[in-house]
């Protein structure tokens, strides 16, 4: 194995190296600039407002952050490396990980992304269970970003109110899975097991209740003066520099840009939903708080469509290759117990070809791109994590702000460091 | 490229899928402005890539960019596969949006390893700056070297990490672990690679 020539250290910024250094022991100046000295302030892993552990090397001028450097690969687990030592069947609990706010929005891409390679379409069922679930994962996302986002700015109530909701959310996967949060619900080929019985009732209450509560948000915030001023204007990005920066979803929507992937490229039956896409206009840190909120409303609204069409039927596919054998049948078929041996031992085996799936993530753009090799295991999983995007636009989105504004701007764009890292 | 072919001639005929009809417009589009910047098909329809000659790689992706009939604006990702008994061994992959046409394009660059040094594509991020990110975890995971790219240097892995371990000869669960009394501990081949082969 080749080694490569040591690279430059982390926080060497670039950008920065024509700076004479000039550095000061116990002042961290690093540099002159005609206005006055640079001082490198390192902001994170550990900071609270970083939203997980995001370095960020910033170059101040005074109170004015001039490079900006983000540092990541501390939560890097190598999943895409595991990926290729694992059969199809075992990479899902790995993808309830990377983005860990919307776990399923992660099952579902990864488990499309490799039916596309089969060519297997859910059940009816199936697909509006696995709509209603995302859905709601989207809202958790979404209040989470509400909360951290609202108490990162000194608004505390948010944050309680936010977290009480997605209790809610939490306790309907618990419901269906067993588990609150890294559930694997969403299987290739369909689902894990139906819903039980008090799954509707229960769906349909927190889509009832939910509303009012979006009203609550908007009451506190929306109009709120002290929080126009703080979020207003700050943190603007063009549509021309977002799109170019690879950023997708709600950020991008927040620039003025209608681009949403439930829409323009409909997956999972999105296309037989009646919703709207929110979009800002000025591509600010209020755009980006209120194009989430909204969204918000738009995901109850699937949601209630998705639980009205929820008629029963299978959840999952009828390919005995792919998904395992009902309970039942094993006591009475030699087949079922066949089918079931080998796919617990060895998977199943996709058709060699390579596919690449992109869905609607509560972030943007969540993509799967899978080469197989037709073995029982993807030869290659590349997963692009919209926050890895969205962090490597922070340089550009936070140069000349103040460093109090960074802490604003950091928490409107919504990133999760499980999902660039993986 | 062992399955160079254009989409299957009789199917063209019946119903061309999107994904096809994607590609032969990309594609007219790119012979007219970059002639000889596509040089096939690759993959299974409808999921198949353009296959990009290296040098008139960033041509080519301006052209994808800033054409009228594409404006594949909205740059994935770009990442590495590793084909470790093939020649040429790796291909760089390119996924990108349009949202005009509402769909996406895969690009895919064949590149050797030179007995010398890194394999080594021209780099697109003066054509889409959020590349640079993705350029920066194929370097760093696969070790491909993107020629141009101003800031190329590790993204996920610790700076000082040896290897890129994506790469498929790149041994998983066999990391040295160093002792205080007896040295550091190689990798051994006898390590397992997991998962029940």
């Amino acid at each position: 194995m080749k080694v490569k020539e040591a690279p430059p250290r982390a926080d060497d910024v670039s950008g920065a190296a024509h700076l004479e250094n000039t550095y000061v022991e116990g002042l961290n100046l690093v540099g002159d600039t005609p206005e006055g000295p640079l001082m490198e302030l390192n902001m994170g892993p550990q900071h609270p407002s970083t939203h997980g552990v995001l370095r960020l090397v910033l170059r101040v001028e005074g109170e004015v952050v001039r490079y900006a450097d983000p540092d990541i690969g501390y939560l890097h687990t190598g999943f895409e490396k595991d990926f290729e030592r694992l059969t199809y069947h075992q990479a899902i609990p790995l993808t309830d990980r990377m983005d860990y706010l919307s776990p399923l929005g992660n099952n579902l891409g990864y488990a499309l992304a490799v039916e596309k390679l089969l060519g297997e379409q859910v059940p009816d069922r199936a697909e509006r269970i696995r709509v209603i679930l995302v859905e709601l994962s989207r809202i958790g996302s979404h209040l989470i970003f509400l909360g951290t986002h609202a108490l990162d700015l000194g608004a505390q109530s948010a944050f309680l109110y936010g977290w009480r909701e997605r209790e809610k959310i939490l306790e309907i996967n618990e419901m269906v899975s067993g588990v609150r949060m890294m559930t694997s619900f969403i299987r290739v080929g369909g689902l894990m097991g139906d819903v039980p019985p008090e799954f509707e009732p229960a769906v349909r209450r927190f889509a009832r209740e939910f509303r009012a509560r979006v009203d609550d948000y908007e009451a506190m915030l929306s109009d709120n003066p002290l929080w126009i001023d703080r979020t207003r204007d700050l943190g603007v990005v063009s549509a021309d520099d977002a799109i170019g920066w690879g950023v997708s979803g709600p950020t991008l929507r927040a620039s003025g840009i209608a681009h949403d992937l439930r829409r323009d490229n409909p997956y999972s039956g999105y296309e037989d939903y009646e919703f709207d896409i929110p979009v800002g206009t000025r591509g600010d840190v209020y755009d980006r708080y209120l194009v989430r909120v909204r969204e918000m409303r738009e995901s109850i609204r699937i949601v209630e469509q998705a639980i009205d069409r929820l008629a029963p039927g299978p959840v999952v596919i009828d390919n005995r290759k792919v998904v395992l054998p009902p309970r039942h049948e094993l006591d009475t078929s030699m087949e079922a117990v066949i089918h079931h041996f080998k796919l617990v031992t060895e998977g199943f085996r996709p058709p060699a070809g390579e596919v690449y799936m992109g869905v609607e993530g509560p972030r943007g753009e969540l993509g799967f791109f899978l080469v197989s090799d037709a073995t029982n295991k993807p030869y290659r999983l590349k997963v692009r994590g919209p926050s890895f995007n969205l962090i490597a636009a922070i340089p550009h989105l936070i140069t000349g702000h103040i460093v109090a504004d960074v802490v604003a701007i950091l928490g409107s764009l919504d990133f999760v460091l499980g999902d660039s890292d993986r | 490229m062992s399955e160079e072919q254009g989409p299957p001639a009789d199917t063209e005929v019946e119903a061309e899928s999107p994904q096809a009809a994607v590609l032969r417009v990309a594609r007219e589009v790119l012979d007219e402005r970059v002639p000889g910047g596509v040089v096939g098909f690759d993959g299974v329809p409808p999921e198949q890539a353009l296959v990009i000659n290296p040098d008139l790689l960033v041509a080519v992706c301006h052209s994808l960019k800033e054409d009228d009939r594409l404006r594949y604006q909205l740059p994935i990702f770009c990442s590495a596969v590793d084909h470790l008994e093939r020649d040429p061994r790796f291909d760089v992959v390119y996924q990108l949006r349009s949202l005009k046409l509402k769909g996406t394009i895969r690009l895919k660059v064949p590149v050797a390893e030179p007995m010398d040094g890194p394999p080594s594509v021209p780099s697109v991020v003066a054509v889409w700056p959020g590349m640079g990110c993705h350029e920066r975890e194929a370097y760093d995971l696969l070790g491909i070297h993107f020629e141009g790219h101003p800031d190329l240097r590790r993204i996920l892995m610790p700076v000082d990490w040896e290897g890129h371990p994506l790469r498929k000869d790149y041994v998983s669960f066999g990391e040295p672990v160093k002792f205080s009394d007896r040295g550091s501990f190689p990798p051994s081949s006898a390590v397992p690679t997991g998962g029940g082969q």
